[in-house]
């Protein structure tokens, strides 16, 4: 059977501050770059077509769904995973938060989750609880953990209010 | 989905040409709605050509006599633009009561114009072989099928798909254009934009091959500053309509009287829906609670339901009455 | 298996009981807790399952020139390659939930169903092939759901036609002065954890499989592909650390595992098979659309005399899956004659599984909907028609209850509810265009009891190490075994890990029936206890070791240092005592098997691959978790759109071993409840018999903006006849009686019963 056809040069996609170089066709999307061919597992695939969250991770600090992003389009362009947000071993405010408030229980959501409600806090939605509820509601979490994620979020917006954000 | 050609164009006339070098290729922007479909095997395009980072696109002018979006800027950009905001609350509301904030920080305005119809059978083709929008001639699982979520105005025998869209809604309330270029510009009122299934549901925008929307243009109005989206859904968020309303309202100096009125629905009919009949049985009258029901009963006239899909007969008029009454006020 | 000893109450108020936060919490919140589908193998390739897309017939030619076609495709197997497998015998005597094996004929039993597995260098090869295959049909009639015309009910293969009860239903029935009938039906609903099934396989030069796979039971799944391969357990290895999400379509090992495996044999490389979202809405993870008829008869002040139960439920072509609804009606109350019957439809399905609360969700849906009906009918507040009505013993087994604060949970949920300020007419609150309703349901969920092993190791250092096979599915398994063993220990819970989810541990039966935290807190405490004497016998008795003492019970642990209890020694650590005896570790592996069962391989084996073990928590007493939930409702009376605004559950559940995690638990089964009650439901197209709405855009489950606050209360005291430690169950009861409470609300919002879930606008409307 015939060879598999890979694009000639690959693609050079900024992950975490790191450069990696991918062979890989077109129709590979960032979620597949990252979890088959650059081995971060941390970003994860929940429904693979726009509909779960699980998948969210940051392009230029924007919060996208990496699933329905070619890696094509995203070539030089900083991406950051949930593998990247904890700065020389010290979890970020909002991933203290999630452990400190049981945000999760099973924790495939969870990285998207993370990556949402850091979003989330940085375009100023957590204001009340009825805003973040809103503005994190394209995660999908079927353990139901939604009432300590709304917690968590405000906490950590609170924390990171106060200068304690990275590194506390 | 099926391999492609990727290319990412720096300058309009590069990306047009692109397109018109390629036979089958298609502009990729967000690629919520593109990708999304590639998966599905709907979209089979031979080629994408990438119009993220082409310049210019993406700017978004609210000036007192209109409101002009660049096709690439975000629905999220859009939404939370400082004056829209303040000054133009529909198209802001229509704009994050869609998707999810992932999603609306991907998706373009563009490419908002050009999202496809949900419809289960339309999404599936290895499974459901009729459907007319993708395979005109081929028939409509829908139409004796699951049809909850379908629409009952503006259906043909052929189709009975729902448009998706919320800012559509507004844009055709408040009479917006839609500015594509192919070397030379064109300006299409909103209201041609979108087009009914007839016979030919897979035709759904009047665009030519490899013409490129540029720009939307809303003209400001009275109405406009005095608007909402109301979007009535099973669950709180990230659904798309059950049925929704964009309306308008501008009184007269008596503060009693109707000058100018918009309406129009979401979810429940093949195009964005303008409720023409609803706006002139309220223009010259006195804007009440008794009133605005009885007016948002015309909205749904002439529907036609297919089983599943009745109730949004009902519902429809409803949603227009409640979003008139809260512009209005009185709710 | 429930009594304890003494010493297990000392281990109180160290670790276990307190709400520490989760010990696998870095791991999850940084993304590094490593789930199936994250494990990179060498020379690994991607498999992509073809699913038939009629319901019923026969595979006529199957084409794959064009899918041969496309780069980077090495093997397309369909039935025709004529891959022989065994079958699995099904629970509860052993340990798969469908009898169905792919690829093995020519026969369509449900749209969906596998028909080809293309196997292909990278995923998207894969995918772009099997969209390649060309299959020809020859489709024979389906029937598509349970109210297909051709459908027809049969009693249950091998069950008493009769049903089962007490008392004289009819009789009772004919002169009860009230009497409620109402049919209440539930659509087929998904378990949907956001992890998606799939599996990585790889079979060893000798011989040997090694599956990476989410699993509530990795024992269970060793059994299944022993049996499938006819190859001996101890050459099969299912690893399963992390599950992302169960709620009981992980329970047995499906399709997907095995055709992976099967992949990965014939191409004699690694193989990792993704199922896509809708494959596992086509594939796996159902409970069946359901249909109870209820009828409740009572005397004039409110005083039940008979409930009558008739359920019917849909099963495959196959399987006689049977998810009865009646467990719950059994047990609530104190009603004297009591009768159930089953019966079953054949649809053209994949056999049906758990969803949490198998049974219990919907019978608790029912028999409370009925309940409030009655109480309306009697003119009765709902829990005071619920009281009238409490049953201070088991109505039908005539046992005493091991612990039943129900009551309690009645007043506690009430009070926080503020249930007494609700004005008892329906439609009698509203604000602006919403109607505002409350109400309430109590639930009730069994107790059951399987044996387990642990192996408890301390190494030369101090550390501990706690294993077993059994899962964590986000319940707290790694945290409140750590809890445990640093209680039974004696040392601090940091220094202490748990491995879990891999046969190559000790073995444990399913995470299911919410069995496992209770079960294997058992056995960690009873080999931890066995670590520690052992540890305590070197005190007394090595010649190294520091202390006068000569009898293990002079010791005590504390903050992982041996100190003799009279002070005649100074405290030691453990890493140093370790050293002063020479040992490099201290390894204990125990069962909570009965002892006259504890020697016997093969009985162990049935305890931990099979269902036979699984029973009762206790012989003398009827041990069930109870709870009583409160919903406040709002309804647009425009739309008909419902919004739960406040949940109050107050629970029993016995002594809670970390009641954070115990409080997501019930929380969560709320949640979910609000979602079977407002939002989900499975659409069939009846001329395909197919699920059209097999993705998370339209199978609608709750979001973040749909949950408002939610207050849970522990009423629960240690119950020692419900296991070693004093827990009940916890984490499917939370998911019992919130239908109905919604429903319930609804009811009193608007004045309308509905009696078809999901209650949906247009039902309101």
């Amino acid at each position: 059977m015939a060879k598999s056809a890979i694009a000639d040069a690959g693609i050079r996609l900024c992950i975490n501050g790191s450069e990696h170089l991918l062979q890989i066709e077109p129709r590979v999307t960032l979620l597949d770059a990252l979890r088959e061919y650059a081995h971060l597992f941390g970003t994860k695939k929940g429904c693979d077509q726009g509909q779960c969250g699980a998948c969210t991770v940051h392009v230029d600090g924007r919060r996208v769904l990496a699933c329905l992003t070619l890696a094509s389009q995203v070539e030089g362009l900083a991406i950051t995973t949930i593998e990247g947000l904890a700065v020389n071993g010290s979890l970020h405010a909002v991933q203290e938060a999630f452990i400190r408030h049981d945000a999760f229980q099973c924790g495939y959501c969870t990285s998207g989750q993370i990556m949402s409600a850091v979003a989330c806090i940085n375009e100023g939605r957590t204001g009340s609880d009825t805003s973040i509820r809103e503005y994190m509601s394209g995660n999908l979490c079927r353990c139901g953990a939604y009432p300590h994620i709304v917690a968590a979020v405000r906490d950590a917006a609170q924390a990171m209010d106060l200068g304690e954000g990275r590194g506390r | 989905m099926n391999n492609f050609e990727y290319v990412r164009a720096t300058a309009i006339p590069d990306a047009l040409r692109a397109v018109a070098d390629q036979a089958g290729s298609r502009f990729l922007a967000g690629g919520t709605t593109m990708v999304d479909l590639m998966k599905c095997g709907v979209e089979v395009p031979s080629a994408l050509i990438d119009i993220t980072r082409l310049p210019g696109l993406d700017t978004i002018e609210a000036g007192p006599a209109s409101v002009r979006i660049g096709a690439l800027s975000r629905m999220s950009d859009v939404a939370d633009h400082p004056t829209i905001r303040k000054e133009f609350p529909v198209l802001s509301e229509s704009l994050w009561r869609g998707a999810s904030a992932q999603l609306r920080n991907m998706a373009t305005i563009g490419g908002n114009l050009m999202q496809r119809t949900r419809c289960s059978y339309f999404r599936e083709p290895g499974v459901y072989s009729a459907c007319n929008k993708r395979n005109p001639g081929s028939g409509c699982a829908a139409l004796e099928g699951v049809n909850r979520g379908h629409a009952v105005l503006g259906t043909s025998p052929s189709c009975i798909a729902t448009n998706p869209g919320d800012f559509a809604v507004a844009l055709v309330a408040f009479d917006a254009a839609v500015y594509v270029e192919n070397g030379k510009p064109r300006r299409i009122p909103i209201d041609d934009f979108f087009t009914l299934p007839g016979d030919t549901p897979d035709v759904e925008h009047p665009l030519s091959p490899g013409e490129l929307i540029v720009a939307v243009e809303i003209p400001t109005s009275p109405a406009l500053r005095r608007s909402h989206y109301l979007k009535v859904r099973d669950r709180e968020s990230y659904e798309f309509a059950v049925a929704s309303a964009a309306v308008g309202l501008e009184l007269e100096a008596d503060g009693r009287t109707i000058r100018d009125v918009r309406v129009a629905l979401g979810g429940i009919a093949t195009r964005p829906w303008r409720a023409r009949t609803v706006e002139a049985a309220l223009v010259g009258r006195t804007f009440d609670e008794p009133t605005v029901r009885a007016a948002s009963r015309l909205a749904t006239e002439g529907a036609v339901d297919h089983g599943e899909d009745r109730f949004k007969i009902d519902l429809a008029p409803r949603v227009v009455a409640r979003a008139l009454l809260t512009v209005g006020g009185t709710s | 298996m429930s009594t304890t000893s003494s010493e297990s109450l000392k281990s109180n108020g160290a670790f276990l009981g307190r709400r520490i936060a989760r010990a696998d919490g870095v791991a999850k919140v940084t993304g590094r807790a490593d789930y199936a589908l994250e494990h990179d193998l060498a020379d690994i390739v991607h498999a992509v399952i073809v699913e038939s897309i009629v319901p019923s017939g026969r595979i006529g030619k199957i084409d794959l020139a064009a899918a041969q076609t496309i780069p980077g495709v090495l093997r397309i197997l369909t039935h025709a390659d004529a891959l022989p497998l065994k079958s699995c015998p099904m629970v509860p005597a052993g340990s798969v939930m469908e009898s169905f094996l792919p690829l093995q004929d020519d026969r369509i039993r449900y749209n969906g169903q596998p028909i080809a597995l293309v196997v292909a260098d990278s995923f998207d090869h894969a995918i772009e092939a099997a969209g390649g295959v060309r299959v020809d049909y020859q489709a024979e009639p389906a029937v598509a759901d349970i109210d297909d015309p051709t459908a027809r009910p049969i009693d249950v293969p091998g069950a008493p036609s009769s049903g089962m009860g007490r008392g004289d239903a009819k009789g009772a029935l004919a002169a009860a002065a009230v009497r409620m009938e109402a049919t209440y039906t539930t659509p087929r609903e998904y378990s949907c954890p956001m992890e998606p099934l799939g599996t990585i396989a790889a079979w060893g030069t000798d011989g040997d499989l090694t599956v990476w796979m989410p699993s509530q039971w990795a024992e269970g799944a060793r059994r299944a592909f022993s049996e499938w391969f006819a190859i001996p357990m101890e050459k099969v290895r299912v690893i399963s650390p992390f599950v992302g999400g169960g709620f009981g379509v992980k329970v047995t090992a499906h399709a997907d595992a095995l055709l992976a495996a099967m992949a990965a044999r014939e191409m004699r490389r690694p193989v990792k098979l993704a199922l896509s979202r809708p494959q596992n809405f086509t594939g796996n993870g159902l409970r069946p659309a359901i249909r109870q008829n209820l009828t409740l008869g009572a005397s004039e002040d409110g005083k039940l005399q008979v409930i009558i139960h008739e359920n019917t439920s849909e099963t495959s072509v196959d399987d006689d899956y049977v998810e009865g609804g009646a467990a719950t009606a059994r047990v609530m109350y104190a009603v004297p004659n009591l009768s159930s019957s089953q019966k079953l439809v054949r649809v053209n399905s994949f056999t049906p599984s758990w969803k949490r609360a198998p049974g219990e969700a919907i019978g608790a849906y029912a028999l409370e909907s009925a309940m409030d009906e009655l109480a309306y009918k009697l003119k009765l507040d709902p829990i005071e028609l619920r009281l009238r009505n409490y049953a201070s013993q088991d109505p039908e087994s005539a046992k005493p209850w091991s612990t039943r604060r129900l009551r309690e949970a009645y007043d506690a949920g009430a009070r926080a509810f503020g249930w007494e300020r609700r004005s008892p007419e329906p439609r009698s609150m509203r604000d602006g265009h919403e109607l505002i309703g409350w109400g309430m349901a109590g639930g009730a969920f069994p107790n059951v009891h399987t044996p387990g092993e642990a192996r408890v190791t301390i190494a030369a250092d101090g550390s501990v190490d706690v294993a077993s096979s059994g899962a964590d599915i986000g319940g707290g398994t790694y945290t409140i075994l750590a809890q445990t063993a640093a209680d039974a220990l004696g040392v601090p819970f940091e220094q202490v890990r748990v491995r879990l989810g891999d046969t190559s541990l000790p073995r444990a039966p399913v995470a299911g029936v919410s069995q496992i935290a209770n079960l294997l807190t058992g056995a960690v405490d009873k080999t931890a206890r066995a670590a520690r004497e052992e540890l305590l016998t070197l005190a007394s008795s090595h010649a190294g070791s520091p202390f006068k003492a000569k009898r293990a019970n002079d010791f005590t642990i504390k903050d992982g240092k041996i100190a003799p209890t009279d002070g005649s020694a100074e405290a030691v650590m453990i890493s140093e005592f370790m050293r002063m005896v020479g040992r490099d570790r201290i390894e204990v592996t125990r069962n909570t098997m009965p002892a006259d069962k504890a020697s016997s391989e093969s009985e162990q084996r049935d305890a931990y691959d099979s269902f036979k073990y699984m029973g009762p928590s206790s012989a003398t007493h009827a041990t069930y978790a109870w709870c009583a939930q409160f919903v406040e409702v709002r309804v647009d009376e425009d739309y008909g759109t419902v919004r739960v605004r406040r949940m109050v559950g107050a629970f029993d559940c016995g002594r809670l071993y970390n009641p954070k995690l115990a409080e997501s638990q019930w929380k969560g089964g709320m949640i979910m409840g609000m979602g079977e009650a407002l939002l989900e439901a499975i659409h069939i197209d009846r001329r395909y018999a197919r699920i059209t709405n097999n993705n998370l855009a339209e199978y609608v489950v709750p979001v973040n903006a749909d949950v408002p606050d939610i207050e849970v209360i522990s009423v629960g005291e240690p119950d020692f006849h419900a296991s070693a430690l004093g827990g009940k169950t916890v984490g499917e009861i939370g998911v019992v009686g919130a239908a109905a409470a919604i429903a319930n609300a609804v009811f009193h919002a608007t004045g309308k019963r509905v009696r078809d879930l999901p209650i949906t606008m247009e039902k309101l409307m």
